[in-house]
C-alpha cells in the first residue's frame, strides 16, 4: 500500500506524468478493446474483410472514418492496427529494455574496460542510423512472426534506455548501503537485484517508455516505406497503403490521418510520462524547474 | 607518485603533452570504432538469414540459365567482379582492401558496371543538401524558441508550446510531411508533389532550374524543419532551465543588468553548445527520418537510393550508403570531440 500512496503523493503535483498516464490508459483500453469496437461496427460481419461496404466512401453515420480500397471499414481497420503497434510497442520496448538494463548494469556496476567497451557501443548504437540495417534485414528476411520482429526491433532500440539507467547505475553504486551489501559478502546479482533494481524503478520506467517509443517507430518506418515484415497489420502499413491506393488524391484523408494522430498521441503520452518522472524524480530538476 | 617509475623518453613526451595525448588516443579510438562500426555491418549484410548473396547469385543463374557450362562461368566471373569468392573471411579482407585502399564498394547491381560509390555520388548531393539546410534552419529556430520557452516559462504560451513540443518533437518527418503533402499539393496544388526539380527541366546552372529544386524542395524540408523546431526548442529548453537557477543569473539580475542582456550574453552563450552535440546525437534519427520522408516524395537521394537498392538485392549500394552514414556520424563526433574544448573553456581535453 505504501509504494502506491507514495506514488500518488508523486502524481498529485504533477501534471505531465499524469495527463501522461491517462492518455496512455485510454490509449490501451481503446486498443484492449479492439474487438468488441469491430463487432459493433460490424453487426455480426467482419468490417476488416474485402467487400465489407464500398470502395472509398466519406465519413458517414455508418462508417466513422469511411472505407478503404477494398471497402473495409477504416475506423475497424484503425482499432485492430492500433492494439498490433501496442502489443508490438509493449513486447519490444520490454526485451530493449532487459538488453539495456543488462548492459547497463553489467558495464557501470563494474567499470574498468568492460564499462568503455560497452558504454563505446551504447553510444555507437545511439548515434549510427540504424534503420538501413534494419530494412536490409526485413527485406530480405520475409514471413517472420510478431515476437521475431518485437526481438529484432529491440536489439535495435536498447541504446537509449541503457544509456539512461547507466548514467543512474553510476551514480547508486558508490551509495554506502551498496558498500554494506559488498561487506556483508552479498554476491554481485544480488546487490543488483534487490539493493540497485528498486532504486532504479523510476529510470528504469523512464527507459522503458523510451524503448518502446522507439520500437513503434521502428516498425512503423519498416511500414511506411512497404518493407514491414509480412502479415503484421499495424498502424505504419495502414499509413502505407492508404498513400500507396491513392487516398491522398481521393481525399480519403481519414486512412491516414487516424493512424497519425493515434501514433502521435502513443508518442506524446509516453514522452510526458518520460517527462514526468525525470521532473518527479530528479531533485536537480524540481528544485531548480519551480513550477 | 609521479616519480614512481623512471620515465622512458616516450612517457615523458605522453605525460608532459596532455592535450597531444589526448588527440591521439581520442584518434586512437576514432579509428577504433569506425573499423568495429564497418566490420559487423559487413557481417551483418552477409548473416542475414534469407542469404541475399544466395538469393543473388541465384538471380543470376536464371538469367544466364541458356547453356549450363557458360552459366557457370558467368557466374564465377560475376562472383569475382562482386567480391563474393572464397569463404566470408577472404570476402571481408577483399572488401576492407578495396574500401580502405581504393575507396570501392564494389560494383553496383541497379546500373552495373558502375560503382556503388559513382551511383551514391550521383544521390548524394540531394540529401545533402536537403539535410543540412533544413537540419540548420530547424536548429537556429528551435535554439532561439527554446530560450524564449525557458525564458517565460511560466507564460500559459510557453507552457503550451511546451506541449506540443513535446507531443512533436521526435515525430518521424514522414507524418508532417504526408499531412502537409495532403494539405499544400493535392488539397490546394500550391507544392509539386514529388521528385527535386520539374521534370521538363534537364539540370543546368540557370535560375530556372535552381527555383525549380527550391520550389520542389520546400515540403520535404518544412517537414525535417517543423519536427526540428521542436526537437531543439525541447532540448534548449531543459539546459536552459538549468542554467537559470545558478547562482551567477541571480548576480547579473542583482547588478541590475538589462533581462535582454542577460539573456543574450549570461543564459544562452552557456546552452547552446550542449545543442551542438544533441544535433549530432540526433543524426541518426535525422538520417533513419530522411529515408522515409524521400520515399514519399520520391526525392532522388540516398534516402531512396537505398530503398530501391533494397528491392533490387544491391548490396553493395546498401552497404556503401549505411557505412558512409556510420562514417559520417562517427567522424562529426569526434571531430566535435576535438573542437568542443576550444569553444567552450570549461572543457578539458584531459579528465
Amino acid at each position: 500500500m505504501k509504494p502506491i500512496r507514495a506514488l500518488g503523493r508523486r502524481l498529485r503535483g504533477n501534471v505531465r506524468l499524469t495527463v501522461g498516464l491517462v492518455l496512455l490508459f485510454i490509449i490501451v483500453v481503446i486498443g484492449a478493446l479492439h474487438g468488441v469496437i469491430i463487432d459493433a461496427i460490424g453487426k455480426g460481419q467482419d468490417p476488416t474483410a474485402i467487400g465489407f461496404g464500398q470502395r472509398w466512401l466519406q465519413p458517414s453515420p455508418q462508417h466513422l472514418l469511411g472505407t478503404d480500397q477494398v471497402g473495409r471499414d477504416v475506423m475497424a481497420m484503425v482499432v485492430a492496427g492500433l492494439w498490433t503497434s501496442l502489443k508490438i510497442g509493449a513486447l519490444g520496448g520490454a526485451l530493449s529494455t532487459i538488453i539495456g538494463i543488462v548492459v547497463a548494469f553489467f558495464a557501470a556496476y563494474r567499470g574498468g574496460w568492460l564499462d568503455s567497451l560497452l558504454a563505446t557501443t551504447t553510444d555507437l548504437f545511439l548515434v549510427i542510423p540504424t534503420l538501413p540495417l534494419l530494412i536490409a534485414y526485413s527485406g530480405f528476411a520475409s514471413h517472420i512472426s510478431l515476437f521475431q520482429v518485437s526481438v529484432i526491433l529491440a536489439v535495435f532500440s536498447w541504446a537509449g534506455a541503457s544509456r539512461t539507467i547507466r548514467s543512474h547505475v553510476l551514480s547508486l553504486r558508490t551509495r554506502s548501503y551498496v558498500d554494506l551489501a559488498k561487506i556483508s559478502k552479498e554476491s554481485d546479482v544480488k546487490i543488483v537485484l534487490f539493493e540497485l533494481v528498486p532504486n532504479m524503478l523510476p529510470y528504469i520506467a523512464l527507459g522503458l517508455a523510451l524503448a518502446v517509443i522507439n520500437t513503434i517507430f521502428a516498425l512503423v518506418g519498416l511500414e511506411l516505406i512497404g518493407l514491414g515484415p509480412s502479415g503484421i497489420q499495424d498502424l505504419g502499413l495502414l499509413i502505407n497503403s492508404s498513400v500507396q491506393n491513392g487516398a491522398l488524391s481521393l481525399g480519403a484523408w481519414p486512412m491516414f490521418v487516424a493512424p497519425i494522430v493515434l501514433l502521435t498521441a502513443i508518442f506524446f503520452a509516453l514522452n510526458l510520462i518520460n517527462v514526468g518522472l525525470d521532473e518527479a524524480f530528479n531533485p536537480r530538476l524540481r528544485k531548480v524547474a519551480g513550477a | 607518485m609521479v616519480e614512481v617509475s623512471p620515465p622512458g623518453p616516450v612517457r615523458h613526451w605522453w605525460a608532459t603533452h596532455p592535450n597531444s595525448a589526448y588527440v591521439i588516443r581520442r584518434f586512437g579510438i576514432y579509428v577504433l570504432t569506425l573499423w568495429a562500426a564497418i566490420t559487423v555491418t559487413f557481417f551483418f549484410f552477409r548473416l542475414i538469414p534469407g542469404n541475399p548473396i544466395g538469393a543473388y547469385i541465384q538471380n543470376l543463374q536464371q538469367n544466364y540459365a541458356y547453356n549450363a557450362q557458360a552459366s557457370a562461368k558467368v557466374v564465377d566471373h560475376y562472383k569475382e567482379v562482386f567480391g563474393l569468392n572464397g569463404n566470408l573471411l577472404t570476402q571481408y579482407l577483399h572488401f576492407m582492401r578495396q574500401l580502405v585502399f581504393h575507396l570501392n564498394f564494389g560494383p553496383s547491381l541497379i546500373s552495373y558496371p558502375d560503382s556503388a560509390q559513382s551511383v551514391i555520388a550521383g544521390a548524394l548531393p540531394w540529401t545533402v543538401g536537403l539535410l543540412l539546410l533544413a537540419t540548420i534552419i530547424g536548429w537556429i529556430l528551435g535554439v532561439a524558441a527554446g530560450a524564449f520557452v525557458a525564458w517565460r516559462r511560466n507564460s500559459p504560451i510557453s507552457e503550451a508550446a511546451t506541449y506540443v513540443a513535446i507531443a512533436a518533437a521526435h515525430i518521424p518527418f514522414y507524418f508532417v510531411g504526408l499531412l502537409l503533402l495532403f494539405a499544400l499539393s493535392f488539397s490546394l496544388a500550391w507544392f509539386p508533389s514529388g521528385y527535386a526539380y520539374s521534370s521538363d527541366l534537364s539540370p543546368a546552372f540557370n535560375l530556372t532550374f535552381i527555383g525549380s529544386v527550391l520550389y520542389h524542395g520546400i515540403l520535404p524540408a518544412l517537414s525535417i524543419v517543423i519536427v526540428g523546431v521542436f526537437g531543439n526548442m525541447l532540448g534548449m529548453r531543459q539546459q536552459m532551465i538549468t542554467v537559470l537557477g545558478e547562482d551567477y543569473l541571480t548576480f547579473a539580475r542583482a547588478k541590475g543588468l538589462m533581462p535582454w542582456h542577460i539573456l543574450r550574453r549570461y543564459a544562452v552563450p552557456n546552452c547552446y553548445l550542449p545543442q551542438v552535440t544533441g544535433l549530432l546525437i540526433s543524426f541518426g534519427f535525422i538520417f533513419n527520418g530522411n529515408i522515409l520522408l524521400e520515399n514519399l516524395f520520391n526525392y532522388p537521394g540516398v534516402g531512396h537510393l537505398l530503398v530501391t537498392a533494397i528491392q533490387q538485392l544491391d548490396l553493395n549500394t546498401v552497404m556503401g550508403i549505411t557505412d558512409i552514414a556510420i562514417f559520417v556520424v562517427i567522424t562529426a563526433v569526434f571531430v566535435i570531440d576535438l573542437i568542443l574544448p576550444l569553444l567552450d573553456p570549461r572543457i578539458k581535453y584531459t579528465r
